[in-house]
């Protein structure tokens, strides 16, 4: 049998720790560990009046009892001992001492800091990888300190979180209202219109039970999709629609709003108040502005003019036509374009006429739902707005506007998706739902400052909106020369330049140019050293073959490894960390976090070490502190770690619990004084509770108030507007990127760039993946399927697929390891239950059972999850399908913010049975 | 009298399986044995189709048809109408899983492990032999309901007198108390919303309700 580890004959215990395997985590539960071996997950049942989730962890965290014991865990450090890389070659790992792998890895370092830790094109020689949405930061200990002592690190490389996750979503999201991920208000909210929003597999617990509530009470949910999730399955109706249509449908609902529900339907004074809605747009489509200051002007209807856009007392207009006698517009590169007796419309009136065109009918013929169940969605989001009421929180008095709308994966990212997340913006802005109770909230913010609440990142910026931290686009500030290999300040200014900002570029690119870049583009070579943990793109990420080629020209990967994978198959070192339950961290928890994780509380949990660990795995606190000492950074490490890199600063206005630097400090010395800075950071220094009462109590909490959800009384209270509908600073910043694009010759992006719209404009987005098929000579009516995928919760991200626990309880979900699609379409083509199925697109063949419903558009078939795995142990002999592996991955299908989708075009047929098996 | 029922409220379970899961993990059952699983069924067709999730297992039946079948009396059933097997008296001739309309009866006839012939040491630690060869199914987790009343505690309000399925399920969907209460929770949640019992028309009383609608006034 496995080496257990050891524990005293005879005792029970049962250990609180939390489970954070997924962007909706953290959440509570606890171990019960019997003679030193944990035997089985609970929920913490102590933490359910602070948690939403009521103290249970999801179905996944079941899964790490076996994943802690899985005999084929790596458990002991290992070299590579054949130099060819590839999915044919043989690593030929041997294990060796830890200290020869530090010693190892220190000494690559070491060489790297000689020779400078950019090379000759200014990159980063070191790169890192980390999976699932930052998740792993929660189970990397210090590391953060050591990465931060080290200094400059490549991030680019995607793992398939960032680009195909709502990326789209997460950029013009929290640049609209701090919205990095979205929620419904779901605990006030009556309507919800979710597009593939599959919150009851996604949304973590904290979603599930409160969505699992809001029904009870008589939310009404219309989930629109290809097929039927299981959140459609949760819903009052579900409306098929055919893949990336959904923006459409979505303008036709803002067209019924602006041109068909009477206009005091909408919320008129939250348009003229906390939007840009007023402002005046003159005829070259920029705002008019102040000639003296600059400030945009709105129509006074008590003056009869034009004026600035805060000056007092005044009452904007939104509606009408008018002449402006003396103005400026702000060009591209700070050109001011001087107007005399220019004509000018509201933003609202542009939007209005704008939309003009986007009916019901027209949206029928794209997204094949008829246009009266579009009209009578419109209709029913309108009614249910509740325009006018209000609701008291916490002594306060707010808009309530119980109605919400939420784009999913696939939806919110790659092209259509500023079409998506423009109109999903506005249908909240359209009735003041946006960032109210009952409304349309952002939980958290990661381009901003302010991960734990978001409202200190609402600060006044220009034109009367929020400060936004765009990267430069100006002639002296662009940076012509990427920083990082995916070149996030270089070509998506949206997304900023905080810590998360790189891993959030277009992080496919670092990886198509490996194999091929562009010319006009600086000569790029792989970093000297790649460091991953949890993460796997050689799964994970679109068209699977190419990026496990490209994984295979990395020269010196170091991965922290739980089993053999098929990205760590091409790695040179392999190190065994400790794992979710042999190992100690602490984690913020409540405040207001990703999905639902708002909370009514804010604090601290510590994940702790249940168990000991297995073999020679060492907690990563240790692994980080040991790179840290043999590569000469220990001073800088615990500076870093002093300065708050893992958790709260270790100082504060009432404490001190700093480290000294020049030590080496063992994990728990190193956790006990985070959580004694976490505490007294909450309490003021009020309450300190160490490591020990951590262990015996898991959590500490405060209160978060309620009020601190809503993003409006922030904004009010500043007299700041939202900078919606209009987009002139987009438009403004796509222009002057352009510029600087084409002065050094680059025109690769230019699609890219016709996105940077003041107002959408329907493109054939759907075409774009026809295209992609006639763009490489192929014939687009032999792929006439769809493929799309989608998640279940025992495996939402992949790092859990080599669990049989996962494996044995997923088989009761429909579609697991199979190819959904249509009955009727399968009978057609001469496919039975069951049967074995090739589908093929330009990219790839993938193979699995067909799993036949009712519940899918005839042209559209699902492949979930992400798998075909060749190296993974017990994965690997699962013979599951995956849509990375024909999905495309290429500059055509990348969007402006350089996210793409997990969608494509393909065939499908009956076959014999699955791949021949490659060697691995 | 006390007569302990479940209860699923099919508007919300979401099937994520986290019910199946844990009672495997509480249970120690081996791969393939889920005394608690959670059905994925669809009705209707293109484009009209509805999809739901329907928590099963053993339906505690006031008239068991696995009782009655049973030759070596291993079956039998509470007072507290907990249908029960003794594992030392079943002789696993499985007529009680043919007999059961529910399909909520499991025999395996040997160990077997989640990663192959091995058990892993929290397996090692788990594995009951006496449930090999023997008729095994849901127990309502008896033992946890009987050591929490041992202790004044109330099964389906204190957890630790509560069956781990209703402990775990993270949509609130299921419930568990005793339905001869009109006070208990379960007792409540009947009376106010549209329930039904799986198969009630073959006359076995199932301990088990599902609600599905809210009662119109």
């Amino acid at each position: 049998m496995s080496k257990a580890a050891t524990g005293t004959a005879g005792e029970t215990k049962s250990v609180p720790t939390l489970c954070y395997n997924c962007v909706a985590g953290p959440d509570f539960m606890r171990v019960v560990v019997e003679d030193g071996v944990a035997t089985r997950v609970e929920p913490n049942h102590t933490a359910a009046d602070i948690h939403p989730g009521r103290g249970r962890p999801c179905v996944r965290a079941y899964g790490l009892i076996q994943k802690t014991y899985n005999p084929h865990r790596v458990l002991q450090p290992m070299k590579r001992t054949n130099p060819k890389k590839g999915r044919d070659e043989y690593p030929g790992f041997v294990p060796i001492s830890w200290d020869e792998a530090l010693d190892t890895i220190a000494a690559r370092m070491n060489e790297i800091r000689a020779k400078g830790l950019l090379d000759e094109a200014g990159l980063p020689r070191v790169a890192a990888s980390f999976g699932h949405g930052g998740t792993p930061r929660s189970y990397m200990g210090s590391f953060p300190a050591f990465m931060a002592s080290w200094g400059p690190i490549d991030f680019s490389f995607g793992s398939g979180q960032g680009v195909k996750c709502t990326h789209s979503e997460h950029l013009y999201g929290e640049y609209w209202h701090r919205a990095f991920t979205v929620s419904p208000d779901t605990v006030l909210t009556r309507f919800i219109v979710s597009f593939g929003s599959n919150y009851e597999v996604t949304g973590g617990v904290c979603a599930v039970r409160r969505h699992a509530d809001a029904r009870i009470r008589g939310v009404k949910r219309v989930q629109i999709e290809p097929h039927m999730s299981a959140t459609a399955a949760c819903s009052a109706e579900w409306v098929p629609i055919k893949p990336k249509t959904d923006a459409a449908f979505m303008m036709a609902m803002i067209h019924v709003m602006l041109h068909e529900v009477p206009r005091g339907s909408l919320d008129l004074p939250f348009l003229r108040d906390r939007t840009s809605s007023p402002y005046l747009v003159g005829p070259n489509g920029y705002y008019l502005r102040d000639a003296d200051s600059g400030k945009p002007l709105v129509w006074d209807e008590n003056s009869g003019r034009a004026v600035a856009h805060d000056t007092p007392g005044i009452r904007p207009a939104l509606e009408g036509n008018f002449t402006v006698p003396v103005a400026v517009s702000h060009l591209a590169d700070q050109e001011v374009m001087r107007h005399e007796n220019a004509a000018a419309r509201p933003a609202f009136v542009a939007t209005v006429e704008d939309m003009k065109k986007y009916s019901p009918e027209w949206a029928s013929e794209i997204c094949g739902v008829p246009p009266a169940v579009i009209r009578r969605v419109a209709n029913e989001y309108v009614e249910n707005a509740c325009v006018g009421q209000t609701i008291e929180i916490e002594g306060r008095t707010l808009p309530f506007r119980p109605v919400a709308v939420l784009l999913g994966k696939t939806v919110n990212n790659g092209w259509g998706a500023f079409e998506c997340c423009w109109s999903r913006t506005v249908l909240a802005t359209l009735v003041g739902a946006l960032e109210v109770p009952g409304g349309t909230l952002g939980t958290t913010v990661r381009l901003n400052k302010g991960h734990d609440n978001r409202l200190v990142s609402v600060v006044p910026g220009e034109d009367g909106f929020m400060v936004s931290s765009l990267n430069p686009t100006s002639t002296a500030d662009w940076k012509a020369k990427p920083t990082g290999r995916n070149a996030h300040r270089t070509l998506v200014p949206i997304v900023g330049n905080s810590a998360w900002s790189q891993a959030l570029g277009p992080a496919h690119l670092p990886w198509l140019f490996m194999e091929k870049s562009p010319e006009e583009w600086p000569k790029q070579r792989a970093p000297e050293l790649w460091i991953t943990f949890r993460t796997n793109p050689a799964v994970a990420f679109w068209d699977a073959d190419k990026l496990t080629r490209a994984i295979a020209r990395m020269p010196f990967v170091v991965a922290i490894a739980y089993t053999f994978d098929e990205t760590n198959h091409m790695a040179d070192i392999l190190l065994p960390d400790a794992a979710d339950l042999e190992s100690t961290q602490v984690v913020p928890i409540g405040g207001t976090k990703f999905v639902e994780q708002f909370w009514e509380h804010q604090g601290v949990a510590l994940r702790q070490k249940a168990v000991e660990p297995m073999g020679e795995a060492r907690d990563f606190t240790w692994i980080s502190t040991e790179l840290a000492r043999r590569t000469g950074l220990i001073e800088k490490y615990n500076a870093a770690i002093n300065r708050g890199a893992i958790g709260s600063s270790l100082k504060g206005a009432n404490y001190d619990f700093s480290l000294p630097t020049d030590q080496v400090h063992d994990a728990d010395t190193i956790w006990d004084a985070v959580c004694k800075a976490s505490t007294a950071a909450l309490t003021d220094g009020k309450e300190v509770k160490d490591l020990a009462w951590m262990k015996e109590n898991g959590y500490f909490v405060v209160p978060f108030k309620r009020a601190d959800w809503y993003l409006y009384p922030s904004l009010a209270d500043q007299n700041l507007r939202f900078e919606l509908p209009y987009q002139e600073r987009l438009m403004r910043v796509g222009e002057e990127l352009k510029r600087r694009l084409h002065s050094q010759n680059i025109h690769w992006w230019d699609e890219q760039l016709s996105e940077y719209q003041a107002l959408p404009e329907w493109h054939d987005v759907p075409g774009r993946w026809v295209k992609a098929v006639k763009a490489q000579g192929l014939n687009p009516d032999d792929y006439p399927l769809w493929g799309i995928t989608t998640k279940t919760m025992i495996y939402s991200a992949g790092n859990n697929s080599g669990v049989p626990l996962m494996h044995e309880v997923g088989q009761n979900i429909r579609g697991h390891g199979g190819i959904i699609m249509n009955a009727n379409t399968a009978a057609r083509l001469g496919i039975e239950q069951d049967d074995w199925i090739e589908v093929r697109s330009i990219v790839d063949t993938t193979r699995g059972h067909a799993v036949l419903v009712q519940g899918c558009q005839p042209d559209t078939i699902v492949i979930p999850g992400q798998h075909e795995h060749w190296k993974t142990p017990f994965a690997k002999d699962l013979n599951f399908p995956s849509l990375n592996t024909v999905t495309q991955m290429s500059m055509e299908l990348t969007d402006a913010t350089g996210s793409g989708a997990d969608v494509v075009r393909v065939s499908v047929r009956k076959v014999d049975g699955p791949k021949e098996r490659r060697s691995a | 009298m006390t007569r302990y029922a479940m209860v699923a409220d099919l508007r919300r379970c979401v099937g994520c399986q986290a019910c199946t899961a844990s009672c495997k993990e509480a249970n120690g059952t081996p791969p393939g044995v889920q005394w608690r699983r959670v059905v994925d069924i669809e009705v209707g067709e293109y484009p009209d189709v509805k999809r739901v999730f329907v928590p099963t297992g053993c339906q505690h039946c006031a008239d068991p048809p696995c009782m009655h079948v049973c030759p070596s009396t291993a079956t039998r059933q509470r007072a507290d109408g907990i249908v029960t097997i003794d594992y030392d008296l079943c002789i696993g001739c499985g007529y009680c899983a043919v007999a059961c309309p529910y399909e909520a009866r499991y025999k395996v006839d040997t160990a077997s492990f989640a990663f192959g012939d091995e058990p892993s040491a929290c397996e090692e630690v788990r594995h009951d032999p006496k449930k090999i060869g023997v008729a095994t199914k849901c127990t309502f987790c008896v033992d946890r309901i009987d050591a929490g009343r041992a202790k004044g505690l109330v099964p389906g309000v204190d957890p630790d007198a509560t069956p781990v399925c209703v402990n775990t399920c993270i949509s609130g969907a299921l419930a568990f108390g005793d339905i001869e209460d009109p006070d208990s929770n379960v007792s409540r949640l009947v009376r106010e919303n549209k329930s039904f019992r799986m198969h009630e028309e073959v006359g076995t009383s199932p301990g088990f309700y599902y609600l599905w609608d809210k009662e119109t006034p």
